[in-house]
C-alpha cells in the first residue's frame, strides 16, 4: 500500500521534472530534443559530419596531391586498385595490390598498354610519408595510408593520371567552403534587404519587394553564366574561387531575404513588441533582444536547407566550364570531361565522385529538413 | 466585370514593370562583360587577315549606335524586345530573331511538357503520401522525392547516359536524328522529335516532380487536418470525392501561383542538360553564347526571352486564379 503510494509519488515527481524541464528548456534544447527523434535527419547529420571531417582532414586521408603535381605518369585513366587479402598466391594479413606495368612492344603494335603483375604485390602501409601538405598552417607530410612501392589508386586515376580517390576528398572541401561562403554573403545580404523591408514596411517594402521579385524571377544559372563569363581569365584560381562564391551568394539572396521580410513582418505586430514598445524599449533593443532570437534558428534553418543549392550551382556551373578550374578540385571540374563518349564506354570510374556528391546533398537535404521540422514550435501539437 | 478588367490590367502592368526592371539587369549585365561588339566584329575581321586600327573600330562603333549614352541604348533595345526584335548576333553576324525563332518555341514547349508531366504525377502521389498511413508508402515516396532534389538534373542525364552507352550502346542524345536536322516539319519530323524528346523532358522533369510532390504533400497534409474537411466527412462523404472535393480543391491555388517559379526550375536547368545531351535550342545556344563566345546580345535575348515567358506565366496564372478561386473571384468581381 505504502509502496504502490511512494511510486505513484515518484511517478508524479519525475513527470513534473520532465514537464518542468520542457517549459523552462532553452530554444535550442527543444530543438534538439525534437530533432533526436528523427531517426533519418538523425543519420543524415551523423553522416554529415563524417563527410565534413573527412572535407577538411582530405590531405591526410588521400594518400597524393589531387593537382598535377600528384599525377601517376605510369597509370593514366588507371583502373581503380582494390587491395584483397587473398589471391592463388596465398593469403596476407597485410592488404596488398598489384603491380601494373607499362610496357610496349611489337606485340602491343607500339602502343602503350598497362598490364597486371599478379606476381609482384605492393603491399598497403599506413602513415607513410608522401606528397607534403599544410593543414591548419602548419606542415606535414604524413598520410593515412598508401603502398610500400609505387601508387595506389582506390578510384582509378583520370586522363591525366591524377589519383580520383585524391580528388573526390578535396573536392569536398571546396564545395563546403564554396557553399560557406556563398550562404554567408547570401545571409548578409538577405538580412539587410528583407531587414529593412521588413522592419520599415510600407513603400520601402513594396519597393524592394518589386526590385527582388525582379531578381527572383530570372532564371538563377542562366543568370549565373552570364554574370560568370565576365570573369577575367587570366586571373589565379583561388581569385576564380571567391569570384564565384560572391556571385553564389549575390544570386541565392532574394529567397531569403523574403523569409527575413516575412519573419519580421510577423513578428513585429505580435504582443510582446507591443508590450516591449510600451515598456519604453528602444527599437535597437526590440530588434536585438526579442525580434532577432525569435526566428534565428529560422533563419539558421534555412541557411543549411539553401546550402545543398549553392554546392549544386558550384558544380553545375563548373561542369560546363564557366565556374571552378583546374587546379581547385571540385565534384563540376572533375566531370568535365565525362560526357566524352570514351569515357562513358571505358573508363566509368570517373564517375565513383558523383556518389560521394549525391550523399552530401541527401545528407544536408535531410538535416535540414529534420531542423525544419525540429524548429517548428507546433509540430508537436500538428499532430 | 470592370472589376476584372480592372484586375487584369493592373497585373498586366505590374508584369510590364517587372519586365522592364529584368531588361534593365541583363543589358546592363550584357554590358558589364569586357569589350563590345564593334571590337568582336573586327577582331574577327583581324583574324581574317585585314588590318584593323583604332579608327575603324570607332566607325563600327557609330555604326552600331554604341557611342550613345547608356540609358539611350538601353531604351531602343527595350523597345525593340517588346517588338520581338534583338538586332544581330555579335559574333554570328546574323539577326537573332531568326536565329531563335523555332530553337526558343522547341525549348519552351520541352520545358513546359516537362511541367506538365511533373504536375500529372506529383499532383495524384502528393495526395497519396500526404493522406496514406502506411509508413512504408510514406518513407518510399520521401526518399524518391529527395533523391530528385539531391540528384541534379545534369547528374541524372550523365547517368542516363552512362547507362544507355553500356547497355545500348547509343548515348540517346540530340533531338533529331540526322536527316531530319535542318528539314522542314513535316510528320516524320514530329514523330522522330517525339522519338528523341522524351529524354530532355524526363530528365527536366526530373527534379520539378521531386518539387512538385513535396508541395501537394506539404499542401495537402495542412489541408486535410482542417475542420470543413471533417464536417464534410460527417456528411458523409468519403474516400477519393472527399478528397477532391475539399482538400484538394484548396491546395490547388497555391500549387498555379508556384508555376512560374517551376519553369524558372526548369529554365534553370536547360543549358546544361542541352550541353549534356547536345541538343540544339535555345539552352545550348545560351551555353554557347556565354561560354565560348562571350556573344553578349545573343546571351541577353536569351536570358530576357527566358525571364519573359516566366513573367508571362505568372501573369496567366493569376488571371486563372482569379477565375477558379471564388474567394479571389469575389473580391475582385465584388
Amino acid at each position: 500500500m505504502t509502496d504502490s503510494a511512494t511510486i505513484e509519488a515518484t511517478d508524479a515527481k519525475v513527470d513534473q521534472s520532465r514537464k518542468e524541464a520542457y517549459f523552462t528548456a532553452g530554444q535550442g534544447q527543444l530543438i534538439w530534443a525534437r530533432f533526436k527523434r528523427q531517426r533519418a535527419a538523425m543519420i543524415g547529420a551523423a553522416v554529415l559530419i563524417l563527410l565534413i571531417l573527412s572535407g577538411l582532414f582530405a590531405p591526410f586521408l588521400t594518400p597524393y596531391d589531387p593537382t598535377i603535381q600528384g599525377r601517376n605518369v605510369d597509370y593514366q585513366n588507371g583502373t581503380p586498385n582494390i587491395p584483397k587479402f587473398w589471391d592463388e598466391n596465398g593469403f596476407s594479413f597485410r592488404p596488398f595490390i598489384y603491380t601494373f606495368e607499362r610496357a610496349r612492344s611489337i606485340e602491343t603494335n607500339f602502343r602503350w598498354v598497362t598490364k597486371v603483375n599478379r606476381d609482384k604485390r605492393r603491399y598497403v602501409v599506413f602513415f607513410p610519408e608522401g606528397d607534403k601538405y599544410t593543414l591548419f598552417g602548419m606542415t606535414f607530410k604524413t598520410h593515412l595510408f598508401g603502398v610500400d612501392e609505387g601508387k595506389i589508386h582506390l578510384f582509378g586515376t583520370d586522363g591525366t593520371g591524377k589519383d580520383i580517390f585524391s580528388r573526390t576528398f578535396h573536392s569536398i572541401n571546396t564545395s563546403l567552403a564554396v557553399g560557406t561562403i556563398g550562404v554567408l554573403l547570401a545571409f548578409v545580404l538577405a538580412l539587410i534587404i528583407g531587414g529593412v523591408s521588413g522592419y520599415y514596411g510600407g513603400w520601402v517594402d513594396s519597393i524592394l519587394q518589386m526590385v527582388t521579385d525582379a531578381v527572383r524571377t530570372i532564371p538563377a544559372i542562366p543568370l549565373f553564366m552570364a554574370i560568370a563569363a565576365f570573369i577575367p581569365p587570366e586571373i589565379s584560381s583561388e581569385g576564380r574561387f571567391f569570384i564565384i562564391s560572391i556571385i553564389l551568394g549575390f544570386i541565392g539572396w532574394p529567397t531569403l531575404a523574403r523569409r527575413v521580410r516575412t519573419h519580421l513582418l510577423t513578428e513585429r505586430n505580435q504582443e510582446y513588441v507591443l508590450a516591449a514598445q510600451l515598456c519604453g524599449a528602444s527599437s535597437s533593443h526590440i530588434i536585438g533582444r526579442h525580434l532577432l532570437p525569435s526566428f534565428t534558428s529560422y533563419i539558421i534553418v534555412d541557411l543549411i536547407i539553401s546550402f545543398p543549392y549553392m554546392v549544386l550551382s558550384e558544380t553545375a556551373l563548373s561542369f560546363i566550364g564557366l565556374g571552378l578550374k583546374e587546379p581547385v578540385n571540385s565534384l563540376g571540374v572533375m566531370l568535365q570531361n565525362v560526357t566524352k563518349a570514351d569515357v562513358l564506354l571505358n573508363y566509368q570510374w570517373n564517375f565513383i565522385p558523383v556518389i560521394f556528391f549525391i550523399t552530401l546533398v541527401l545528407a544536408f537535404v535531410f538535416v535540414g529538413d529534420g531542423l525544419r521540422d525540429a524548429a517548428d514550435p507546433y509540430a508537436d501539437t500538428k499532430k | 466585370m470592370f472589376h476584372f478588367l480592372q484586375f487584369a490590367a493592373t497585373r498586366a502592368a505590374l508584369a510590364v514593370v517587372t519586365l522592364i526592371m529584368v531588361s534593365f539587369i541583363v543589358f546592363s549585365l550584357m554590358e558589364l562583360v569586357p569589350g563590345d561588339c564593334a571590337e568582336r566584329y573586327l577582331a574577327f575581321k583581324n583574324t581574317q587577315g585585314n588590318q584593323i586600327s583604332i579608327a575603324d573600330i570607332e566607325a563600327e562603333r557609330v555604326r552600331l549606335g554604341l557611342d550613345k549614352p547608356y540609358v539611350i541604348r538601353w531604351g531602343k533595345w527595350i523597345v525593340e524586345a517588346f517588338q520581338g526584335e534583338f538586332g544581330d548576333s555579335c559574333i554570328l553576324r546574323v539577326n537573332i530573331a531568326q536565329l531563335l525563332g523555332e530553337k526558343f518555341w522547341i525549348s519552351l514547349v520541352i520545358c513546359l511538357t516537362s511541367l506538365l508531366v511533373a504536375y500529372l504525377i506529383a499532383i495524384p502521389v502528393g495526395i497519396i503520401s500526404a493522406t496514406s498511413k502506411s509508413p512504408i508508402t510514406n518513407n518510399a515516396l520521401r526518399l524518391i522525392s529527395y533523391l530528385g532534389l539531391a540528384m541534379p538534373n545534369f547528374l541524372l542525364a550523365l547517368m542516363i547516359m552512362l547507362f544507355s552507352t553500356v547497355v545500348f550502346g547509343d548515348s540517346l542524345t540530340g533531338l533529331f536524328s540526322k536527316e531530319f536536322r535542318d528539314a522542314a516539319w513535316s510528320y516524320d519530323r514530329v514523330v522522330d522529335f517525339l522519338s528523341r524528346a522524351w529524354l530532355p523532358v524526363f530528365i527536366l522533369g526530373w527534379s520539378a516532380t521531386a518539387f512538385a510532390i513535396q508541395t501537394v504533400r506539404a499542401l495537402m497534409s495542412d489541408e486535410v487536418g482542417k475542420l470543413y474537411v471533417l464536417a464534410a466527412a460527417a456528411r458523409g462523404v468519403t474516400g477519393r470525392r472527399l478528397l477532391w472535393r475539399y482538400p484538394a480543391r484548396h491546395s490547388l491555388g497555391p500549387i498555379i501561383n508556384s508555376l512560374g517559379f517551376d519553369l524558372n526550375r526548369i529554365f534553370n536547368e536547360l543549358p546544361i542538360v542541352a550541353l549534356i545531351l547536345t541538343l540544339t535550342e535555345a539552352g545550348a545556344l545560351l551555353i554557347e553564347a556565354l561560354a565560348r563566345s562571350n556573344d553578349q546580345q545573343l546571351a541577353g535575348a536569351i536570358i530576357f526571352l527566358l525571364t519573359a515567358s516566366i513573367v508571362g506565366i505568372n501573369f496567366v496564372t493569376d488571371i486563372i486564379l482569379a477565375l477558379t478561386d471564388p474567394r479571389v473571384r469575389r473580391s475582385i468581381l465584388g
